[in-house]
């Protein structure tokens, strides 16, 4: 409860001036030090203007602007004015991480959390040597003097603390465009502990000349540092954090920005983003503006751990800084989070790693390879299977393991370990797409279905599309990978990619044909011929493991010896565990589909 | 009343930073004897990571900046010279009018002697060079002189801020009354060197035979 709203009259005007100094003092030191309790401010920084100033503004004839509400909760100076008013100006620092030789010297508070340091030690106090007693038959002109002086004290004050090295601290952080990982808080109290004398040395003291008033004067004074260039106040960034809308995976990601070259030794793992474009050799790896990529590029070595977090979207904003290239890499040294993803690598091969050891850029590099593994099978006709193949058919597996085989030279120029790494680390990879989104996994869906229905199948029949994803996004390029997917139901790839309608299509009306239209290339037609025949069959095509008798198809009739003799064949480079559960979940599929609309089914295939 | 003068230490600087160097100087005085009430306005130098303070009076930028183009205009004529500036508070005191005279006297309480050594650096290759030998690459050298003189610049900036602030703060007992309650209340004069030195000196000693008191170097 301060006198100006609450005035006593019973108060002599010498207490009055007083505890207004000593307000005055304090919204002085506060309001030059303190970011958060400056009021509304122009772009000069000075006060806005103030239609009408209010009487407390007036006092010693210097307006600045509304008191802090901080301000009003220290009205327990008026209790005792005799008491000196102690300011400390304390610099927070982030933990113990700092190299920095002041923190040892005189950090008050450390270890593990924030290291605060005190800048400046501001002491404001009426000195009286007797109890200050209510003067009596002093004239008007002697108040006035007194003021007078008191108005010259505070301007120097005023002036002085826009000279010391702390202001500068306080203009960083009053920095709109730039945040910091240190701050300034401060401490009102009539008592403290005195400076270390290690402290002392480094502080320098500077009293201004005491006002005599009456009974006793009022001093002011200040310990300061004398300079602040030993505490490593470095901005954290030069751009203020900006949500970034295109994050891992998001349909709306630059390519170009996003995937390393093939160059790279990445081929090897047919991520289905790969289509979205390629980067650049020289710069590939590093450019990604994924957190966790970019964090690799900006820590090279530091790539082999990037699977290993499971938080970037946690650091997507601090990431952003890491787009820039030219970022150094000591400025998030400290206060950011984003390196522990990309942690020093205890990895013997980094660059190998690097080419393999980020799935992500492994799956995007190759998504368009798997396009071209049916040829060694099917002629030309396995290039009529592609749009095929994104129905999630069993039959679009067998080209996996030559298109994985094909790939895997290319992957093999990185050591066979990274296999394993990649084994390893796609789990990993699916919790981290896991934990975020699964936005990464339905695009890797999508663009799968567009080259290769087999790897959306792949992905579609994991017991989650998430958990699918982290399998066979890291297993795509591998055989070997592939092997352990467990794939639930392929329908499951319409259910996660509703957009693909070409994919639907070919599930509805041509996975039964596929089993048959793989084997076509096999009788020895004219390859235009047998690619007519194919799609007349692919047409008339029944459901996919349908009771022959209940088809209208022809192909399946009269083809049966064929269809085997094509499967026994087609299947060969596949296990017959696979195959066997993949006819499981399409007879599922085509029970779900017939209960839900059978004789459309029949109905799209007669015509 | 006593008068009180305060004889501020040189500064040696280069005529683009005259502006900025006066307008630190002489408004941090101002605002220091701008007693009434002011709206403090913070201002940053462009030169000098230095921060000063002005009362935030119209009237008072105007006239610093009227003096400054004056001053800066009578350097471009007399480069290369010493020159001072003289910053005074007075007091306006009617004097009874007598057959003779019938002038308002003036009473000066305060001067402020801001001395300033502009000189003008040769840039490259100039044959002015202060730095007569044929130097090689004479642009980092230049350009490392001229850093340094500038940090030298700024640190002596500083002191002569704080040697504002210790003097406002040490003499306080002749300054008059205050007579206005807003803004600045005393009235002041700037007195820049004339045409000619001889001049200069001259005005300088007919203030203080108006003045009535001479000047005493604090």
């Amino acid at each position: 409860m301060d006198l100006q709203s609450h005035p006593q009259p019973e108060l002599g005007r010498l207490e009055q001036i007083v505890s207004q100094f000593l307000l005055k003092s304090l919204h002085i030191v506060l309001d030059s030090r303190i970011p958060s309790l400056r009021p509304a401010r122009d772009r000069s920084g000075n006060v806005s203007g103030i239609s009408r100033v209010r009487k407390s503004d007036k006092w010693f004839s210097l307006q600045l602007g509304d008191r802090p509400a901080a301000l009003d909760n220290l009205h327990f100076w008026h209790r005792n004015l005799m008491d000196p008013m102690i300011i400390d100006i304390i610099l927070v620092r982030e933990g113990s991480n700092s190299s920095s030789s002041m923190d040892n010297v005189y950090s008050t508070a450390a270890v593990g959390t924030s290291v605060e340091t005190v800048i400046e030690r501001w002491v404001v106090q009426y000195e009286s040597p007797r109890l200050m007693a209510t003067p009596t038959g002093e004239s008007s002109a002697t108040y006035k003097k007194i003021y007078k002086k008191l108005i010259i004290l505070l301007r120097s004050l005023y002036s002085t603390i826009r000279l010391l090295p702390g202001y500068r601290v306080f203009r960083l952080l009053s920095s709109l465009t730039q945040s910091y990982d240190f701050d300034i808080i401060y401490k009102v109290s009539s008592f403290t502990e005195p400076f270390s004398r290690a402290e002392e040395e480094v502080m320098k003291h500077y009293s201004f000349l005491p006002v005599e008033a009456l009974s006793g004067r009022l001093c002011i004074s200040v310990t300061y540092h004398q300079t602040l260039s030993d505490f490593n106040l470095e901005p954290l960034t030069a751009f203020p954090p900006t949500i970034i809308t295109d994050y891992v995976g998001s349909p709306a990601a630059d390519p170009l920005k996003a995937f390393p070259s093939s160059e790279k030794g990445i081929r090897a793992t047919s991520f289905p983003l790969r289509g979205r474009g390629v980067r650049s050799p020289s710069s590939a790896p590093f450019q990604r503006p994924h957190s966790w990529t970019s964090g690799g590029h900006r820590a090279a070595p530091f790539t082999p751990n990037q699977p290993l977090s499971g938080s970037p979207p946690a650091f997507r904003m601090p990431y952003m800084p890491y787009d820039l290239p030219t970022q150094p890499l000591d400025i998030y040294g400290h206060g950011y989070q984003l390196s522990p993803p990309f942690s020093p690598s205890q990895s013997p091969s980094p660059p190998t790693y690097f080419s393999s050891s980020n799935p992500m850029y492994s799956r995007f590099s190759s998504e368009t390879a798997p396009v071209t593994i049916p040829l060694p099978l099917v002629g030309r006709g396995s290039r009529y299977l592609s749009p095929n193949s994104s129905d999630p058919s069993r039959h679009s597996l067998p080209p996996l393991s030559p298109r994985s085989t094909r790939h895997d030279p290319s992957s093999q120029e990185s050591p066979s370990g990274n296999r394993s790494f990649r084994k390893t680390e796609g789990l990993r990879i699916g919790e981290y797409s896991g934990t975020t989104n699964n936005y990464s996994g339905q695009k890797v869906l999508k663009d799968s279905k567009d080259d290769s229905g087999r790897f959306s199948g792949l992905l579609s029949s994991s017991g989650s599309p998430r958990i699918g994803f982290s399998r066979c996004s890291s297993r795509l390029s591998f055989q070997d990978d592939l092997d352990d997917c467990d794939f639930s139901g392929p329908f499951d790839v319409d259910d996660v990619d509703t957009t693909d309608s070409h994919a639907s299509q070919n599930l509805d009306g041509k996975r039964a044909s596929e089993f048959p239209s793989l084997a076509f290339p096999m009788t020895g037609k004219s390859p235009d011929a047998a690619v007519g025949v194919l799609v007349n069959m692919l047409r008339r095509a029944p459901p996919l493991r349908q009771d022959p008798s209940c088809c209208s198809s022809h192909s399946l009739k009269t083809e049966p010896e064929g269809e085997a003799g094509a499967a026994s064949e087609f299947f060969m480079a596949r296990k017959t565990a696979d195959a066997l559960e993949e006819l499981r979940s399409y007879k599922e599929m085509k029970d779900l589909l017939l209960s839900k609309s059978g004789a459309h089914v029949v109905t799209r295939e007669e015509t | 009343m006593n008068c009180e003068a305060c004889d501020l230490k040189e500064l040696e600087l280069e005529n683009f930073q005259i502006r900025e160097v006066l307008r630190c100087i002489l408004h941090t005085i101002v605002f220091h004897r701008a007693l009434g009430l002011v709206r403090p306005k913070d201002i940053d130098l462009e030169l000098f990571e230095i921060t000063y303070v002005q009362c935030g009076d119209a009237e008072v930028e105007r006239k610093i900046n009227e003096k400054i183009d004056q001053f800066i205009s009578w350097v471009e004529k007399h480069p290369n010279k010493k020159s001072q500036i003289c910053l005074s508070f007075y007091e306006v005191k009617n004097k009874q009018a007598s057959w003779f005279t019938n002038k308002i006297e003036r009473r000066s309480w305060e001067y402020w002697y801001i001395n300033l050594n502009v000189a003008q650096h040769p840039k490259a290759h100039s044959s002015k060079s202060h730095h007569s030998k044929a130097v090689v690459d004479p642009g980092e050298s230049a350009s490392e002189d001229r850093s340094l003189r500038r940090a030298a610049l700024e640190a002596s900036l500083r002191e002569v801020l704080f040697q504002i602030i210790k003097f406002v703060n040490e003499k306080k007992d002749h300054i008059p009354s205050i007579p206005s309650a807003e803004g600045v209340s005393f009235p002041y004069e700037i007195t820049i060197p004339s045409s000619s030195d001889s001049a200069f000196g001259m005005d300088m000693f007919k203030r203080m035979l108006q003045s009535g008191h001479p000047t005493m170097l604090s």
